[in-house]
């Protein structure tokens, strides 16, 4: 009849919670945001990291080759997927296949698809020789039963349909025989073929009108492995000076540049966003400190009523503690949801925002992520009302109490 | 005796000048007794109540309840003294805005716990004082005689030993007043002592014993 019967003392700190909503609010919103920025800057990192990660492991070679000028191409579709086509002789393949120190090359016809039944942006076609190939196959041979027919494919994470579905390209019907997993880089929005699919792929789109022009025995990049004592840079500049740089028609890159370009960038932007949170942490423990610390003048006569009635000074500094937690608690947990409400669901665009490899971490790191991130704020509130409980613990209530002219 | 101050001072500083709130009083009160301290604004009746009170340590002098001096507590025992056997009725309106008329009255057990429920007691003290229709109201709602009335209730949820008031019937109608100084009379024959401050000398009039308050210092009514 009369609300509960057991008023207990954290029922103090609830009530005083919900009865000053908009005080509360205030303090619940600056945790939020402080959890929003922890959570939302950890996944990102967490992704970026995840996203070059799979990029080193899915790019099996030291080397690339490509048309002279389309050195950013190869990037634009290793990094971010942006479909291209390009090409050169394919009698680089056997001039290639001897130099020194090279182990294995493998010749890749890149087609760009400007649509595709299959997808809401276009895709790159990637056609590959099963035969020497030692970069696609390797990672989808736990997932492919045999070879590669023409017309069957293999298609990227990103890239709805699996195993027996169909996808059509330029009015042709492709069947999907495997598919995947995500890396966080251009692969994902790539469908792999055998070189008779690319070539036919691209025979079709000319033949709709399409505005490509495709020699005979053409492919478009060359992925090099080179032996164990030689190295990319060393072979780069070898290859260079033997076939003549600026005058062969080609450009030769050392694969592992794009990948620590791709981690330069990345250990800057990470830097940035660690240092954000960072600096946001403190931030947001030290406005807590002083909004507490004024909401601790505005509650003396609060404070000195409950002394008079028989707190301990160590019970109001508790108090305080624990509505800071509760408000923490509550702060960190809405910062976290609206941060994965806002960020998980929109990876694609995130990645094609930063342009780099993106791929979100594992379920169980999300968990970490949001246990660290829910920590982390949880604590901030507690931190920030350390010195208000201190100046409580230690001042002699009275005074408040004669202040508060009760 | 049960509340016993022996030569009591606490000195403060207006500007560079300090000044004795309260100057070597002494004073002592037992059960079933009730006494008034009457006196002009500032003349150090507060300052005494919360030395009485524990809430103010006393420059010098020494006060001391059922014999236990109150310079050999903690804050602990002195907060538990306050919580189980002091019932402290606060100047002005002493109740917390973000609870209950209820909640207000039962606070103390809040921050004390005891195995009893004391929900059907401040029931029970409200209708004493006659605010139980009143219970599940927020202070925002009650007029200034009403708040007094909790303040009330809740300074008798204990059952103290000693009931202290500061000013109760300030601002009250004469009605109003009369009613709560009746009730004290009622407490004190129940065998609580009663130390009320007040600049009501007519409020007096119940009293045992009145005192009389003057520039921190205290003397017997003539």
């Amino acid at each position: 009849m009369y609300g509960r019967p057991h008023f207990i003392f954290s029922d103090i700190a609830v009530c005083n919670l919900k009865r000053s909503p908009f005080r509360t609010a205030g303090l619940i919103s600056i945790v939020a945001l402080l959890a929003f920025m922890l959570f939302g800057g950890s996944l990102i990192s967490c992704s970026l990291f995840n996203g070059a990660d799979g990029l080193a492991k899915r790019l099996g070679a030291d080397i690339l080759i490509v048309p002279k000028g389309y050195d950013q191409k190869i990037e634009g579709i290793l990094l971010r997927g942006e479909p291209s086509a390009f090409f050169m002789d394919a009698a680089w393949l056997g001039k290639i296949a001897h130099f020194e120190g090279v182990r294995a090359v493998s010749p890749q016809l890149l087609i760009a698809s400007l649509n595709a039944s299959c997808c809401s942006m276009p895709v790159q076609l990637i056609g590959f020789d099963q035969e020497t190939d030692f970069i696609v196959e390797p990672w989808i041979k736990t997932a492919l039963p045999g070879r590669l027919s023409d017309g069957e494919i293999i298609i990227g994470g990103a890239i709805s349909g699996g195993a027996g579905s169909k996808l059509e390209f330029f009015d042709r019907e492709y069947t999907v025989v495997a598919k995947m997993e995500n890396t966080g880089s251009g692969f994902d929005a790539s469908v792999f073929m055998t070189m008779e699919s690319a070539r036919t792929a691209a025979e079709d789109f000319i033949a709709r009108g399409g505005n490509l022009t495709l020699p005979d025995n053409a492919i478009s990049a060359l992925s090099i492995m080179l032996n164990e004592d030689s190295s990319p840079i060393g072979t780069t500049k070898a290859m260079n000076e033997h076939f003549g740089y600026g005058n062969s028609g080609i450009v030769v890159v050392p694969a592992k540049e794009i990948v620590s370009n791709v981690s330069g960038n990345l250990r800057a932007l990470v830097t940035i966003i660690v240092a954000l949170a960072a600096i946001l942490w403190l931030l947001s423990i030290l406005i807590l400190a002083i909004a507490f610390s004024v909401i601790l003048n505005e509650r003396k006569r609060e404070f000195g009523i409950l002394r008079s009635l028989g707190a301990t000074r160590r019970k109001l500094a508790s108090l305080v503690f624990l509505e800071s937690g509760i408000v923490s608690l509550f702060g960190g947990i809405a910062g976290v949801f609206l941060s994965a409400l806002l960020i998980l669901p929109f990876r694609t665009y995130i990645r094609d925002t930063i342009n780099m490899p993106y791929m979100q971490p594992s379920v169980i790191a999300l968990i970490g992520l949001t246990a660290g991130s829910l920590i982390l704020s949880f604590v901030a509130g507690p931190i920030a009302s350390l010195i208000s409980s201190a100046k409580i613990r230690k001042s002699d209530i009275i005074d408040v109490v004669r202040d508060g002219e009760l | 005796m049960m509340l016993e101050a022996l030569e009591i001072s606490k000195e403060y500083k207006r500007g560079d000048r300090p000044f004795f709130a309260v100057d070597g009083v002494s004073l002592s009160i037992d059960k079933g007794e009730f006494i008034c301290i009457v006196g002009r604004s500032g003349s150090g009746k507060t300052t005494l109540l919360n030395m009485l009170t524990g809430l103010l340590t006393p420059d010098s002098g020494k006060i001391a309840f059922d014999g236990v001096a109150y310079d050999r507590l903690g804050d602990d025992e002195l907060s538990l003294l306050r919580n189980t056997r002091l019932g402290y009725i606060m100047q002005g309106r002493g109740v917390l805005r973000n609870f209950t008329v209820l909640q207000n009255t039962i606070l103390p057990r809040a921050l004390f716990k005891r195995a009893e429920d004391p929900e059907a007691k401040a029931i029970s003290l409200l209708d004493r004082v006659g605010i139980r229709h009143l219970a599940d109201q927020l202070p925002a709602r009650l007029s200034g005689g009403e708040l007094r009335r909790v303040s009330i209730a809740r300074a008798l949820l204990s059952t103290p030993d000693l009931l202290i008031a500061d000013e109760p019937t300030g601002d009250l109608d004469e009605e109003t007043a009369a009613e709560i100084l009746s009730l004290f009379r009622s407490v004190a024959e129940e065998g609580t002592g009663v130390l009320m401050v007040t600049h009501d000398l007519d409020a007096t009039s119940l009293a045992d014993r009145t005192l009389v308050m003057q520039s921190g210092r205290l003397r017997e009514r003539a």
